[in-house]
């Protein structure tokens, strides 16, 4: 990968958190990423193949995930093109940032009555 | 399709394609197969989510400022500089830029509206899979003089020969006809099919809900069934998923719903199926009126199919010609679906596509000569940098990168244009298209041919300045001076060759169109043989369930012409079996006491029901003896009337009146029936056609009693405001009796020859188009040369020339290449004629009046397209332009 990382500005934009959320279960490949994401936000994110990968680049290119060296089993052999992505202790750390400032937002929203019976609960 | 996505993936950085590509391609044949993207529409749906989402990615992709690391490519590079650079050249010049745009626009429009027009009547008519393998076998008669037909042409006798063919994997037949489906407020009149074996599996299309027809509904007496479309299951059953199951009415008979047909149209159109339940050993081998459709086996080709079904004729022929005349040396003729139904267009559609083609070589050839002229403008600019070091693939790819600009912006206005026109043009169809509901559409071959058309625009455009400047010679170049400079003799010849080719394409334009519209009047002005005046006609088709017998058909048919005689507003009203200017049904035909014509073999005739009050009704004029009276009823000797074709053909020489004439499937079996009047022709074979024998038996007698006539009133007034008369009457007889296919007599003509109206109107817009982008070119090539030639024109003036002659000098080289273009556009036309003949009538492909009107025409434009251009050559002032440097 590349000595230099590029910077992502934060706070990271909805669909990019959910694609470091879909791959904090395990490694996924591309299209799993994009399923994972769309069901997660009940169809609210969409990901076309173009979208998906191009944040996949910005992802790796910050070294917030990587790909996985190879995969133990191989199966048949479209599986084994597939590329799987998973995070980096870097993705982690962004990822657990990123959830507790959602966290303190949502906290927030909580506390506030008129916002609390609209949609939180 | 992927070939697509794979070709857009280059709107990628090399780098990011080189990464993700394979995955993004597989990505989005993943989606493709999700349920939100199944059928057509979901296609349509589909590639567009993934056209923006690909194309919107790659631009934030390119516009994102770019990473330092990235791998950076020369090559990349070169093409954003070049882009760049094209970009600021284009904006400098935004009138050149937006003129070039926009012929481009026109150009590719044009050609993918009338590409997607024609792929979805004449090229792909249909959404069936595989669409190659699906066939329809016709058959021809050369015995009885028939041409090759498909449409119920076959028995099921023949059928079950034709089955016996292993090229085939699946066949179905089916007759077609109609049925009231009733329940509801109106009884509805649905076309219909009778199917001999279940046609799902042929056609390749899987029920929409339910299931095709079982085994045991399609034996004689078997269970009944039915099967709906799914626009009838849509607009009469308001689509009840439950509806598949339940039994609905088919002209009054309780049948079981058992599927509903997918979206797309199935088998001409037809709304309702139902298994044909007889047997075929029981039917005669000559009731012919059957369709047969087939899938080809796996491995199996039209060839082979088309060997296979020879060698079955042969036995047939063997088997039965004794019996059957006909079959002596018929043949059956398997052709892909679409060609058997759609067959006439195909020509037509051809040969719009290949003059809309033409349009677009003109404003290629135009942009190429602007672009000439540039680039001989700015060999200076071009000398300099090859001498600086450019290398001359670099200033060709330069070039090209600019004309790509230039035709990505016109292809992709070109597009818009062509969606527009393509919704629009679907008002414009002949209605033998709109019957079997297609329509036109933007799709994934349309957007293909579109992105065709953009690319031979930038090698059209590109090749002859690429070639140009990739010939700069510094050294020449920057030692001549401005004078030579414009107009090196190489680019002048290019520039003159094109000229002449953009003039060549319009007069092959101007003249084709021409034809047309000729063909088209003349069409227009065959005389019917009928005497004018509003005439409405509409059919009526009684369910036999209910009018038993031919005494119950007639009397209906009797009380209902009775009524509508006595209604205000008409003038008389008759019924006949088919009337002009088409009919279709013939029979053979023997005259007693004459020999047999041509050995063997009987002749055939037309043959119509007509009722008494038909022929004044229609118009056709009485030349001898009488019309049906009183005299003709039930009981009453056979009698006929003949056209005067049919006294010519058939009665040579013999007083036609009172001649006895036997017709009929087997006319030897049948009573001869005495000729009691003689009518004048009228057109009966298609109004391109000289009128054919026709004979007309009395309705009256009830011994032919047909359960379908058409109902012809010559009307007082408007012909369509007597409808909803007629409509009343026939309600007050039988309230459950629909009427329909209602037109007046005009119509009926006019839908005979909507395809040579439409070709004639697309080939005149286009001929317009072309001829003025041919106007431009020569403006633009005329002022370019007089520019170029100001000091030698000044050198003229200041020896003496006048200024007549300067004009003279400048139009004389304008006339010079207008009259080349028009004797190589009139030679190819005249090459190229043979193709036209289908679609010209009583004209021959050179019409001395349309070569004289379009030479006119063109030698107009050609004047005032050089007129501005000669007349500032004039105004020169010799001592300005020979200063001018």
């Amino acid at each position: 990968m590349s000595p230099r990382k590029t910077e992502l500005r934060h706070p990271l934009s909805l669909s990019v958190t959910h694609i470091l959320l879909a791959l904090a279960d395990g490694a996924r490949h591309g299209y799993a990423i994009k399923q994972a994401v769309e069901e997660r936000s009940a169809g609210e994110i969409r990901l076309g193949p173009g979208t998906l990968y191009e944040a996949i680049q910005r992802l790796e290119d910050a070294g917030y995930i990587e790909e996985e060296s190879a995969r133990d089993d191989p199966g048949n052999g479209q599986e084994a093109q597939r590329r799987y992505y998973r995070l980096t202790p870097d993705g982690w750390s962004v990822l657990r940032t990123e959830i507790r400032h959602l966290a303190r937002v949502v906290d927030h929203a909580r506390a506030h009555a008129r916002l609390r019976r609209a949609s939180l609960t | 399709m992927m070939r697509l996505w794979r070709l857009l993936l280059f709107a990628y950085r090399a780098d990011f394609r080189r990464r993700y590509g394979a995955e993004i391609l597989a990505a989005i044949a993943a989606e493709r197969k999700l349920p939100e993207y199944r059928g057509a529409a979901g296609s349509i749906r589909h590639a567009c989510r993934t056209f923006v989402d690909i194309t919107a990615s790659a631009l934030r992709q390119r516009l994102a400022p770019r990473p330092a690391h990235a791998f950076r490519s020369r090559h990349m590079d070169t093409v954003r500089q070049d882009l760049r650079y094209a970009l600021r050249q284009l904006a400098r010049r935004p009138g050149f830029a937006a003129v070039a745009i926009l012929s481009l626009a026109l150009g590719i429009g044009g050609n993918t509206a009338v590409f997607g027009i024609v792929d979805s009547f004449v090229l792909h008519p249909f959404a069936f899979p595989d669409a190659s393998r699906l066939l329809i076998v016709g058959r021809a008669f050369p015995k009885l003089s028939t041409g090759t037909d498909f449409i119920e042409v076959l028995s099921p006798a023949e059928y079950e020969d034709i089955r016996q063919a292993r090229s085939f994997a699946r066949t179905a037949a089916f007759d077609l006809g109609n049925r009231n489906i009733s329940g509801g407020d109106v009884p509805d009149r649905v076309f219909t099919a009778f199917l001999i074996d279940d046609p799902f599996p042929v056609v390749g299309l899987p029920p929409f809900l339910g299931r095709g027809f079982t085994a045991d509904e399609l034996r004689p007496n078997g269970p009944p069934a039915a099967i709906i479309s799914h626009r009838l299951w849509v607009s009469r059953f308001h689509a009840d998923p439950a509806l598949v199951g339940k039994t609905i009415r088919v002209n009054g008979n309780a049948a079981t719903l058992v599927g509903v047909m997918p979206p797309a149209l199935l088998l001409v159109g037809t709304d309702l199926w139902i298994p044909w339940g007889a047997t075929p050993g029981r039917v005669p081998r000559n009731m012919r009126n059957f369709s047969v459709i087939g899938r080809l086996a796996r491995g199996a080709s039209l060839a082979s199919t088309d060997a296979e079904l020879a060698a079955i004729a042969a036995r047939v022929a063997g088997d039965h010609a004794a019996q059957f005349p006909e079959y002596t040396g018929w043949r059956l003729v398997p052709r892909p679906f679409a060609n058997g139904v759609l067959q006439d267009a195909r020509p037509a559609g051809l040969l719009v596509l290949g003059a809309v083609a033409l349009v677009l070589f003109i404003a290629c050839a135009n942009l190429a000569s602007l672009m000439l002229a540039r680039a001989s403008g700015r060999q200076r600019e071009l000398a300099v940098r090859v001498a600086l070091g450019a290398g001359r693939g670099r200033l060709a790819q330069q070039l090209v990168t600019e004309i790509a600009v230039l035709a990505a912006a016109g292809g992709a206005a070109g597009l818009a244009l062509a969606a527009v026109a393509i919704r629009a043009s679907n008002a414009l169809v002949p209605a033998q298209f709109t019957a079997f509901g297609l329509g036109a559409s933007v799709n994934a071959r349309v957007a293909g041919w579109c992105l065709l058309s953009t690319m031979a625009a930038v090698a059209l455009v590109g090749i002859l300045p690429a070639l140009q400047s990739g010939r700069t010679e510094p050294n020449e170049s920057l030692k001549q001076d401005a004078r030579s400079m414009a107009g090196g003799r190489g680019a002048r010849r290019a520039r003159h060759g094109l000229i002449v080719a953009e003039v060549a394409l319009a007069v092959m334009l101007a003249l084709g169109a021409g034809l047309l519209l000729r063909s088209f009047a003349n069409l227009q002005r065959v005389d019917s043989g009928l005497d004018a005046g509003p005439v409405i006609t509409m059919r009526l088709t009684l369910p036999q369930e209910k009018y038993r017998g031919g005494d119950a058909i007639t009397a209906f048919f009797e009380e209902l012409a009775r009524r509508v005689d006595a209604l205000p507003g008409i003038r008389r009203a008759g019924l006949a079996s088919q009337f002009p200017p088409q009919a279709f049904i013939r029979l053979r035909v023997m005259v007693d006491g004459a020999a047999p014509a041509g050995g063997e073999t009987l002749p055939t005739t037309f043959a119509t029901i007509a009722s008494r009050g038909y022929f004044e009704a229609i118009g056709m004029r009485l030349r001898a003896g009488r019309l049906f009276d009183d005299r003709d009823r039930p009981g009453a000797p056979p009698v006929a009337i003949v056209n005067e074709a049919f006294v010519v053909r058939h009665l040579g020489g013999r007083a036609p009146i009172g001649a006895r004439i036997r017709v009929g499937s087997r006319p030897e079996q049948s009573a001869p029936a005495e000729v009691v009047g003689v009518v004048g022709n009228a057109v009966n074979a298609g109004a391109a056609s000289a009128p054919m024998p026709e004979v007309f038996v009395p309705m009256e007698l009830g011994r032919d009693a047909w359960n379908q006539l058409f109902l012809v009133a010559r009307t007082t007034g408007d012909a369509a405001s007597a409808v909803a008369n007629i409509r009343q009457a026939v309600a007050s007889i039988d309230p459950d009796q629909p009427v329909y296919a209602i037109r007046t007599l005009g119509q009926a003509f006019e839908s005979g020859i909507a395809t040579q109206q439409l070709s004639a109107a697309l080939l005149t817009i286009f001929a317009a188009v072309a001829l003025t982008l041919a106007a431009v070119g020569i403006y633009g090539v005329t002022a370019y040369s007089v520019r170029s030639r100001t000091q030698e024109i000044g050198i003229r003036m200041a020896m003496g020339a006048e200024r007549r002659t300067v004009v003279w000098m400048v139009l004389r080289q304008v006339f010079v290449l207008v009259a080349a273009g028009l004797a190589i556009g009139t030679g190819a036309v005249q090459a190229l004629g043979p193709a036209l003949g289908s679609l010209l009538f009583g004209v021959t492909p050179i019409d001395p009046v349309i070569v004289a009107t379009t030479a006119a025409l063109l030698g107009a434009v050609a004047l005032a397209a050089a007129w501005w251009p000669a007349w500032v050559a004039s105004r020169v002032d010799p001592v300005v332009a020979l200063r001018y440097e």
